[in-house]
């Protein structure tokens, strides 16, 4: 049987195959919803400026009359933006054609005929859902102030700040900080309202009955109470009998307990969610850079290796699951997540995809390097990753899973431990060179185009000359990115060309002196 | 100062397993000793003879019969505390002993050489800064891989002058290294003391015999320097 597409299905297909429109919704979605999205910020910044202004309007009118086209602007403009980005919300909240086109091809495999009132059904409840929520609706009732047949609505006005929220990410992280201790809130919550219940009802029975000239309902006993137990003790409504003052000096100590227990339940959750305020802060962090290094294991080589890093100038975060070195690192003042590398959520939110450009797994155990080494690449075999070994036999498996550089410690310390045994001299000249502590180092030079070495031969250039020994060099490279092959110690005739890389060692000074001039 | 041929290593872990196969390839002779508590975690390589003694106890270090005239030490055991603490003993025990300590940290450097290490080999220090090299200055990293680390041709090499060489009395700047094949990268002047000086070409040094050269260059090349200074007399 083949049926006919109605023209809501074929729209569906059009929209579903439409680059562009796909591109558009993307956009919008980006820069309403995506927090990764750089040029999001710049929209909340505007949005958080109209907002401001429409309640500074509003408090001038109070007393002023504001000129005519500051009102006009109020209620065109921002009214504007404001159902525009309703409806944008509302639009990319889920995508209709994709409802549509699920529940066609569900039509032809069981062989049904398309229900139109089905899928509208289904499209309204998903974009119900959206009306529905509550950031929805403090955006709906934001809109309705522009209406200025009813002067209270005015008010409302005030849910635009409300709106801010959206915009501002600390100050939704602070609910959201309340939001884990809703238990202990609520506790107090009844707790409080039941004193004051309690100690308003007392002050009325005492005092109510024409004693107190200031108590003229059970209302004014209750606010009477409130005032009271949360210590503010405006003195407008007092006791005076002795009754009424002997509740005032119950509900004063419960009140003071009052608020030291709500003080502690709110400076209790704010410690307790502060590694990961902290880590969401390092994530975003990290989301605007490139090229980022992750140094995994925060122990005795990663701690040299960030130190380097953080020399040489290049960007790192530090992950290690054991708290207290990644307090550490961050004590140190680098980019410090306490987290598992070996579960690939922690990578997926570092940008594995787009900000890591390699990855070095450091910790002292074998194992978990390789596994490590093994979920980044998995993830992304373009990530360059080296990762720490003990032993040939463990490198072999390193190599296996593909892991681009091995680092093994104790291979490079007893090889230089070995020389020590037979050449001391050596010993104390590969350790210098190596360890770089010594004013005696090795370095790299690059011979760049029309330099005064390009297209020389070494003996003209007389190294001798600048104080340095020349040990090799690396011909250029032929492909992009690798380096040519190595020349030890070149004859007097060879060539230097620009691309090539010079080995030195040479005095620091000496060195800096012919990058200069390079 | 000729280097000691006899050699005491004092663990078995990680590291002294790998310095264990790099000096016997050199053709030293080891002997290896261990503590009970460290040889649990140890490994166990059939062809190594290893000695259990308890370093705390005096008897049982002076029962292993080091020579210090004759023997290098190496104190590679995997905890740093143990370390230290033989470096101690053994220094109590042999003052002109001449020992060489592994550390894992630079404060740990210290505290070896103030309890007598003559020379503390940083595990890390050297790796580090080639993780940090092959991002900064990838060509050093593969230089040193050639150079030093890889077992290849090129090696560095010190060799002590001989009397009446034929490189007696001449100049530095006067040697075609070049030509020789090799490259002089420091020596030791023994007129001027134990100091070992880089060769910067300011200075232009007179060699004599006892004098030491550090050098590099590919093996055979160094084999036939070191077959002319000693035959021409």
């Amino acid at each position: 049987m083949k049926d006919k597409k109605n023209i809501f299905v074929s729209l569906a297909y059009f929209f579903a195959s439409s680059r562009k429109y796909q591109k558009i919704k993307s956009f919008f979605r980006d820069i309403l919803e995506n927090d990764q999205y750089p040029y999001k910020k710049y929209f909340d910044i505007f949005m958080i400026t109209i907002i401001l202004t429409s309640v500074t309007i509003l408090v001038i009118d109070v007393r002023n009359h504001i000129p005519v086209w500051l009102d006009d602007f109020d209620l065109y403009f921002i009214t504007f933006v404001f159902v525009v980005e309703y409806l944008l919300r509302l639009w990319v909240y889920s995508d209709i054609h994709k409802m549509l086109i699920e529940e066609y091809e569900e039509s032809l495999f069981f062989d049904k005929k398309l229900s139109l009132f089905k899928v509208f059904g289904k499209i309204f409840k998903s974009k119900w859902q959206y009306i529905s929520s509550l950031a929805a609706i403090v955006d709906l009732i934001a809109i309705l102030p522009s209406y200025r047949g009813v002067r209270v609505l005015r008010v409302l006005i005030l849910f635009r700040a409300f709106k801010m929220l959206r915009y501002a990410k600390s100050l939704t992280g602070f609910l959201f900080v309340l939001k884990n201790k809703k238990f202990e809130l609520l506790t107090l919550l009844t707790l409080s309202a039941f004193f004051i219940f309690i100690s308003g009802i007392m002050l009325y029975v005492f005092e109510g009955d024409n004693d107190n000239p200031n108590i003229h309902n059970l209302f004014d006993a209750f606010y009477w109470a409130l005032v009271t137990i949360s210590t503010v003790g405006y003195g407008d409504i007092s006791p005076i009998t002795t009754e009424g003052r002997v509740v005032s000096m119950l509900i004063i100590i419960t009140g003071i307990g009052l608020i030291s227990f709500f003080t502690s339940i709110i400076v209790s959750s704010f410690s307790e969610r502060l590694s990961s305020l902290r880590e969401d802060r390092v994530v975003q962090e990290i989301g605007k850079k490139q090229n980022l290094t992750v140094i995994c294991g925060f122990g005795l080589l990663g701690r040299l290796v960030a130190q380097g890093f953080e020399k040489e100038g290049i960007d790192f975060v530090v992950i290690d699951l054991d708290e207290e070195k990644a307090n550490l690192a961050y004590e140190k003042g680098y980019s410090a997540i306490c987290t598992d590398a070996t579960q690939s959520h922690t990578f997926e939110r570092l940008g594995i995809q787009d900000s890591i450009a390699s990855v070095l797994c450091l910790t002292s155990d074998d194992i978990q390097n390789a596994f490590i080494a093994i979920n980044v690449k998995s993830l992304n075999e373009n990530v360059y990753v080296a990762a720490r070994c003990s032993d040939e036999e463990i490198a072999q498996k390193m190599k296996f899973a593909k892991v681009d550089q091995l680092i093994m410690p104790e291979k490079i310390a007893s090889m230089m431990g070995s020389v020590y045994a037979g050449e001391p001299a050596a010993f104390e000249v590969l350790l210098s060179i190596v360890e770089e502590k010594a004013k005696t180092q090795i370095d790299e030079i690059v011979v760049t185009k029309n330099n005064f070495m390009d297209s020389k031969s070494i003996k003209e250039i007389n190294f001798n000359k600048y104080r340095i020994i020349l040990l090799g060099v690396f011909q250029k490279a032929h492909t992009q990115g690798s380096i040519g092959e190595f020349i030890f110690n070149p004859e007097d005739d060879f060539i230097l060309n620009a691309g090539d890389k010079l080995i030195c060692i040479g005095y620091v000074s000496a060195i800096a002196n012919i990058k200069r001039k390079a | 100062m000729t280097g000691k041929k006899n050699i005491v290593l004092f663990g078995y872990g990680n590291f002294a397993r790998h310095l264990y196969k790099n000096l016997a390839t050199s053709g030293h002779k080891i002997k290896v000793i261990n503590t009970l508590e460290e040889s649990a975690t140890a490994f166990e390589d059939e062809d190594v003879d290893i000695t259990l003694i308890n370093i705390k106890k005096n008897e049982d270090v002076l029962s292993l019969g080091i020579n210090p005239e004759t023997d290098l030490l190496y104190c590679a055991m995997s905890k740093t505390a143990n370390n230290l603490f033989l470096v101690l003993t053994l220094k109590a025990l042999y003052p002109n002993a001449d020992i060489i300590a592994i550390s894992n940290s630079y404060e740990n450097t210290r505290k070896l050489k103030y309890a007598g290490a003559g020379s503390v080999i940083d595990l890390y220090e050297a790796t580090s800064r080639r993780v940090v090299n092959m991002f900064t200055r990838p060509a050093v990293t593969k230089a040193l891989d050639e150079i030093i680390y890889n077992q290849n041709n090129i090696k560095m090499a010190e060799i002590e002058l001989p009397q009446n060489s034929f490189l007696e009395g001449v100049s530095v700047s006067e040697i075609d290294f070049k030509a020789i094949g090799i490259i002089l990268i420091a020596i030791i002047d023994k007129e001027l003391g134990q100091e070992l000086i880089f060769i910067d070409h300011r200075i232009d040094h007179k060699l004599d015999a006892g004098d030491t050269l550090v050098v590099v260059g590919l093996i055979d090349k160094l084999q036939d320097f070191k077959d002319k200074l000693e035959l021409e007399e």
